[in-house]
């Protein structure tokens, strides 16, 4: 079955595909209202919003489904909020499979589940062949403020924490769009990283942290630099990389650095801190490759990269995208 | 100097050992040039950051050493024109369809392009139509290039060699005072076809010591220890620490193919100008496929305008130098050859950081 214009005429067919495909699976029953009532824990409340165009809509270690809810989840997450409801809006392409709707539905519904987060509201509509490419899905979040971070309290001196290898997302995504062959398949790192987080709240020393994506560690790096005024140091051997996702980057032609991630976050903590926090995250199985990369400083502007031969270079942004459509 | 022959064997020596060398055997006082004419030589040298870890009077400057950069607007523009007006495939690398030139790049301009990532594609392609292949590069490309002539090709394949021979280069640019090159290190790849003794006419002639080099950083790091070395004695050599890699005579089989294909002629290379016997031409017998003999041809300047490629091609400038460097000269819009290719050494320069 497939998806024809009429699933987004707002009539009996769009309440089936609604019915039968995002209801299903995002367990929810009952009259189909225009808002959804939610309760609130707390008076102070995080929202953020993204938008997912990737392409391939399949890739491995997730789909465009899971990447939706991760997304929107890790936002949330890095602003030191608890993630409690998810909205989730789609435009189809006339013509879509609907057995690989049903696909990402489902895997936003286990994402969420794991999370413990709701889906609570939903929009489809259906676009003409061609004016849109299969599926793109927009979601809104909300959660519970925990911990306010903010570039004030990042100083000269402080740590700064990687929580994984870097590069995986970018490459993996970019190998499968490419359909280039490869010995052994690298796997997107799109995870929640609500699990692994949540503890580090409970840490004052905590300062700011940031998930990686579009642009990579250099840029999120970057523009740390840039709102705080402040240089980083960052050390090459220290930087997690995966041998295979360095070995194929090298062949390519891509630097890790500006690779995006989706399941890993950027961390600036005391000085002191640093090594219970690194400890505290590698007690979770996502967390193994934690470590401290570098630190800040006040000794010049902007990120200075120390290779692994001791040399010196200072990273700068990459003005245009090296890989678009990547999330 | 054990260590230096440590590495001279290609034993494992450590970076910070061998920069301890290089600040040993440095004259501070002294300044000394080195230049590379080859991409993944630069990209290493960027990559690692080499260039922080030496002494000041130290200078790396990457020269000629990319393909798509030296190639003459007049080639691209007469190919574009000759297989367009002939309703031919013009068949080339990615890299030379991005290249601007005053009257476009071949990807405005080709009427039907054909881009192949091996030269062989092109010949395959020349089976059902008429096909004109724009065939670039060094020594490393030129051999497999020959390899087609062997192959009986069909009357409708056209070839316009832009090939070109990287000691000729070198030669003239150890002759260009302005320049001032010290020392060379010679580029891996093009070393295995060639042979070392392909350089040792510099080292002798010249007084200018040549390392050919792998594209690790111990190698580069090395090569300028070694170079260090011939200039404190005033003994300058054709040295090789790519050892397992490069014989002294090369690749006999290659040489032996692009002898009876090509014949050795003056050319001309964006950026230097016309040098004598650089290029390599296809052979009398073969000039019914030469498409710069078959159809008429243009005589073209190369125009700059603001950008200073001539320049960084000839190691007068370096790429932050350049006015339009990461402005408006970008991989994604580039200005000039230079930041086309990922050899190119504007390119390497954008993407290893801030200068
Ligand atoms: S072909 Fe090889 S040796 Fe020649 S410039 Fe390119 S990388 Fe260097
Ligand atoms: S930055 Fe661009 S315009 Fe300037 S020299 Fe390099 S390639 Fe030419």
């Amino acid at each position: 079955m497939r998806i024809s214009l009429f699933h987004g005429s707002g009539g009996k067919q769009t309440r089936k595909l609604i019915e039968e495909v995002f209801l299903k699976h995002f367990k929810q029953s009952g009259p189909l209202e225009d808002a959804a009532y939610l309760t609130v824990p707390s008076r102070q409340i995080a929202a953020t919003t993204d938008s997912f165009v990737i392409n391939p809509l399949f890739f491995p270690g997730g789909d465009i489904g899971k990447l939706s809810i991760c997304g929107t989840v890790n936002d949330l997450v890095v602003s030191g909020a608890e993630p409690l409801y998810i909205t989730a809006g789609f435009v189809i392409e006339e013509g879509f499979s609907i057995d690989n709707l049903n696909k990402i539905a489902q895997s936003m519904a286990e994402e969420a589940e794991k999370n413990r987060i709701k889906i609570v509201a939903g929009d489809t509509k259906v676009v003409e062949r061609g004016k849109a490419d299969g599926v793109y899905i927009n979601t809104a979040g909300i959660g519970t403020v925990k911990r306010r971070f903010s570039v004030e309290d990042v100083h000269p001196g402080d740590a700064v924490i990687i929580t994984g290898p870097i590069g995986e997302h970018g490459l993996c995504v970019l190998i499968e769009r490419e359909q280039l062959e490869v010995e052994s398949p690298v796997k997107s790192d799109c995870e929640s990283l609500y699990p692994l987080i949540s503890p580090l709240f409970e840490i004052p020393q905590v300062k700011w942290m940031r998930d990686p994506t579009r642009g990579g560690l250099a840029t999120v790096c970057l523009e740390l630099c840039e709102d705080t005024g402040l240089g980083m140091v960052l050390f090459e051997e220290k930087i997690p990389v995966r041998e295979e996702v360095q070995f194929l980057c090298e062949m390519l032609g891509f630097d890790p650095l500006y690779l995006a991630n989706e399941g890993r976050a950027l961390i600036v903590a005391s000085k002191e801190k640093a090594d219970e926090v690194v400890e505290l995250l590698r007690k979770h199985p996502s967390g193994k490759k934690a470590g401290v990369i570098g630190h800040i400083t006040d000794e010049f502007r902007g990120v200075k990269l120390i290779t692994e031969i001791k040399g010196e270079r200072f990273l700068d942004y990459f003005e245009e995208d090296p890989l678009p459509r990547i999330c | 100097m054990t260590i230096l022959k440590k590495t001279r064997f290609q034993e494992y020596a450590d970076p910070s050992e061998i920069i301890r060398l290089i600040n040993k055997l440095n004259t501070p006082s002294q300044s000394v040039r080195i230049m590379n004419v080859c991409g993944s030589h630069e990209h290493t040298i960027c990559r690692n950051g080499i260039r922080s870890l030496l002494p000041k009077n130290i200078e790396l400057i990457p020269g000629p050493g990319c393909p798509v950069c030296v190639t003459p607007e007049e080639d691209i523009i007469n190919a574009v024109e000759i297989s367009n007006r002939n309703g031919m495939v013009l068949a080339t690398y990615g890299d030379m369809v991005r290249v601007p030139t005053q009257a476009g790049s071949i990807r405005e301009k080709a009427k039907n392009l054909k881009i192949i990532s091996s030269c062989h594609e092109a010949l395959t392609t020349a089976k059902d139509k008429p096909v004109l292949f724009l065939s670039i590069g060094f020594e490393t490309t030129a051999a497999p290039a020959a390899s087609l002539f062997r192959m009986g090709p069909p009357s409708q394949f056209y070839f316009l060699s832009s090939h070109k021979l990287t000691k000729a280069a070198m030669k003239a640019l150890c002759e260009d005072e302005e320049v001032g090159v010290d020392a060379f290190i010679a580029p891996g790849h093009v070393s295995t076809i060639t042979g070392s003794r392909e350089w040792e006419e510099l080292s002798q002639n010249y007084g200018i010591p040549v390392v050919i080099a792998g594209f690790g950083a111990e190698d580069i790091l090395s090569s300028i220890a070694l170079i260090l070395f011939m200039l404190k004695t005033h003994n300058p050599k054709t040295e090789n620490v790519y050892k397992g890699v490069v014989k002294k005579e090369g690749n006999i089989r290659a040489q032996k193919l692009m002898k009876e294909v090509f014949d050795i002629t003056d050319t001309r290379w964006r950026g230097l100008g016309t040098i004598e016997n650089s290029g390599l031409e296809l052979k009398d017998s073969l000039s019914p496929h030469n498409a710069r003999s078959s159809f008429q041809w243009e005589r073209i300047d190369d125009e700059d305008g603001l950008c200073r490629c001539k320049d960084v091609i000839m190691g007068k400038a370096y790429p932050h130098q350049c006015p339009l460097f990461k402005k408006a000269c970008t991989p994604h819009t580039p200005k000039g050859a230079c930041m086309v290719s990922r050899e190119g050494a504007c390119n390497i320069w954008f993407r290893f950081g801030r200068w």
